[in-house]
């Protein structure tokens, strides 16, 4: 389970037909991550769910080789659609120069959100994203720039063209009323892939990065606010 | 270490688990000394509350000794007698720093599946369910505390633990009970549930100049303590009318303050016990609101209900119509804890409150489900079992 696949972003070819590689990246990574997780929590015990199991493996192999053999089979290849997105809004009571300023240390990110492994800033604007794809099966990288910043008030991202994962986001700082900290609006989007069968997986995935994102959130008030996360990883209980 | 453990519905086993370790740098590790049962407790046993996992420690009134503390504990050292306040608070979110520590934006891990049922999540509570944060509880050796510089006080030397133990939850409660109330000099205040909570509440309203204090329960033992220790002019609901008694108490006005303590398994009498627990047991309403709906109608027109008997979910045919005419104001909470400490530390010095008479059954761990047994039924004249870990 901890070999890193690191997946290449590659040029769409729709000339031919019936090309093995007929699942675009966005889908890819959904497949990958949605399989890993189904594998992740069914693994230990194969045979009580193996309709699960199975599943997992085939969109894993899905996500990995990017070949769908539904497709092959409906001959169907997914290319662009409109973006989806995610918003999340929320306070947190510090002030919003403060908050501002540790946002926009984008290495400060891997340290509330949980997929995150790493942010590299490689330059004012340009910086390489490393994420961990849910259920272990390897790592994504891609690179963003910041394409809008006006101090204190917002920051707004984008992934560069031909990346692995195709999103871009935007958080916005406000002052919340009577002095009770910062208001945060957080918009994510990406673009999933096309058809009904890969818009289908999509909606499907859409409240689980959603809860990720939430989960992010809650975070990084935690980090910023009370100075960790709490958690009761690790503590004892009766369970074996 | 060992430690009781939720297993099932009225299963409590005590169990070989590891020891806390430091999971967080404002953690501190606590050797246990005293554990209380809750009434609360029993709504945990009795499968009212959901997200509940076999294996969870239960248990969240104590006192023990700092054994260890993180990196970012300031206040407190090794061998620091403390008092843990039952509700964990992060100690910086807007809430926190309003005092209202059981709102805590931060300490609940599990805030998320909370936000889904209740909106906005609030504080973490330690031993009480996954829904608020599935933090282990205290009926164990040792406790991990989180942001321990703000939920453990130091015991003043002169406070015995028989006293202390209670200022971790059921003193705390008691006093916002009768600070929701808004019971004011020459008030007469009606609490329902005669426990250790509603006595608390009884001490506190007497505390903030109430004239009178009118205890409604079922069991004559308690009371007989309400009279005895908390000086209450009694009800048992078993025997009379209590809407009729308590205008009698009040010259046909109705008390000024009622305090449910409670909660979502309130007992009452006829056909609309049978009504609530039919409908309880079919998961047709989550909570049986019997006192709640009772002191709405008892209630003086203007008057104030102060609810801090445990609600989990949904109850059913509340009053509407009596709370809007009548014109009341209905509050409710977890306590605060935090805020009270010192304020109750000082008035039990004084002697103004004492919980000490509710220590009925000082117990061992192994004795865990014998004691909630007792606890639960009411047998044995018990106010509250606390467990000695190690003794």
């Amino acid at each position: 389970m901890k070999t890193e696949h690191a997946i290449h972003s590659g040029k769409h070819q729709r000339k031919h037909k019936k090309e093995f590689i007929n699942v675009n990246n966005a889908e890819r990574l959904i497949s990958l991550a949605a399989g890993g997780m189904l594998l992740a929590k069914h693994y230990k015990h194969p045979l009580a769910n193996p309709i699960k199991v199975l599943t997992g493996a085939f969109l894993v192999y899905r996500g990995l080789s990017g070949n769908c053999p539904l497709y092959t089979g409906l001959d169907k290849n997914s290319n662009e659609t409109n973006a989806i997105n995610t918003r999340v809004i929320f306070t947190v009571n510090k002030p919003r120069e403060e908050v501002y300023r540790y946002w926009r240390q984008l290495e400060n990110l891997p340290f509330f959100m949980s997929h995150l492994q790493r942010v590299e800033q490689k330059n004012d604007v340009e910086s390489e994203w490393i994420a961990r794809i849910p259920g272990g099966v390897g790592i994504i990288k891609w690179n963003a720039e910041i394409v809008k910043e006006i101090p204190n008030e917002l920051i707004g991202w984008q992934s560069i063209e031909n990346s692995t994962i195709n999103n871009a986001g935007k958080v916005e700082f406000y002052d919340a009323p009577r002095g009770q900290g910062t208001v945060l609006k957080v918009i994510f989007s990406y673009h999933p892939p096309a058809g009904a069968l890969g818009e289908g997986v999509a909606k499907l995935f859409n409240p689980l990065f959603k809860t990720i994102l939430k989960e992010d959130i809650r975070a990084f008030k935690q980090v910023i606010e009370a100075g960790e996360v709490a958690t009761i990883k690790g503590q004892p209980s009766g369970r074996k | 270490m060992k430690a009781l453990c939720w297993n099932g519905v009225r299963d409590l086993r005590v169990e070989r688990v590891p020891d806390p370790e430091i999971l967080n740098p404002k953690d501190a590790i606590v050797k246990v000394t005293m554990s209380s049962v809750c009434g609360s407790d029993l709504h945990l046993i009795n499968g009212f509350v959901p997200s509940m996992k076999a294996g969870d420690i239960i248990g969240h009134e104590f006192i023990g000794e700092v054994v260890e503390t993180g990196a970012g504990v300031k206040n407190l050292k090794k061998g620091d007698r403390v008092v843990v306040i039952s509700v964990i608070g992060c100690g910086e979110c807007q809430y926190c720093k309003e005092e209202t520590w059981s709102l805590c934006d931060n300490s609940n891990p599990n805030g998320l599946l909370q936000e889904k049922i209740y909106q906005y999540p609030t504080a973490g509570i330690f031993g009480y369910s996954h829904l608020f944060g599935g933090y282990a509880g205290s009926h164990a050796e040792y406790i991990r505390v989180p942001f321990a510089d703000h939920g453990a006080f130091k015991i003043p030397e002169d406070i015995s633990d028989e006293k202390a133990v209670f200022v971790s939850d059921g003193v705390p409660t008691g006093y916002m009970a009768a600070e929701m109330a808004a019971v004011k000099p020459g008030d007469i205040v009606a609490v329902w549930g005669a426990g250790g909570v509603g006595q608390m509440a009884m001490q506190c309203a007497y505390a903030m100049g109430a004239e009178r204090v009118i205890a409604i329960d079922r069991l004559d033992y308690r009371l007989a303590n309400a009279a005895r220790y908390s000086g209450a002019d009694i009800i048992n609901y078993e025997d009379t009318d209590v809407l009729e008694e308590l205008k009698e108490a009040t010259g046909g006005r109705g008390p000024d303050c009622c305090i449910d303590a409670v909660g979502m398994e309130a007992h009452t009498t006829g056909i609309e016990h049978v009504y609530d627990k039919t409908k309880q047991f079919l998961r047709l309403e989550s909570d049986r609101a019997a006192v709640l709906r009772q002191a709405i109608a008892a209630c003086r027109k203007g008057g104030t209900v102060s609810i801090v008997g445990v609600y989990a979910g949904l109850v059913d045919k509340i009053p509407m119509g009596l709370f809007m005419n009548k014109g009341l104001t209905i509050r409710g909470g977890q306590m605060h804890g935090q805020k009270y400490v010192p304020m109750l530390f000082d008035l039990i010095r004084r002697e103004i409150i004492n919980p000490e008479f509710l220590l009925t059954h000082p117990v061992s761990l192994e004795a865990g489900q014998k004691a909630y047994e007792m606890f639960n039924d009411k047998t044995n004249k018990c106010m509250r079992a606390v467990f000695k870990p190690f003794n």
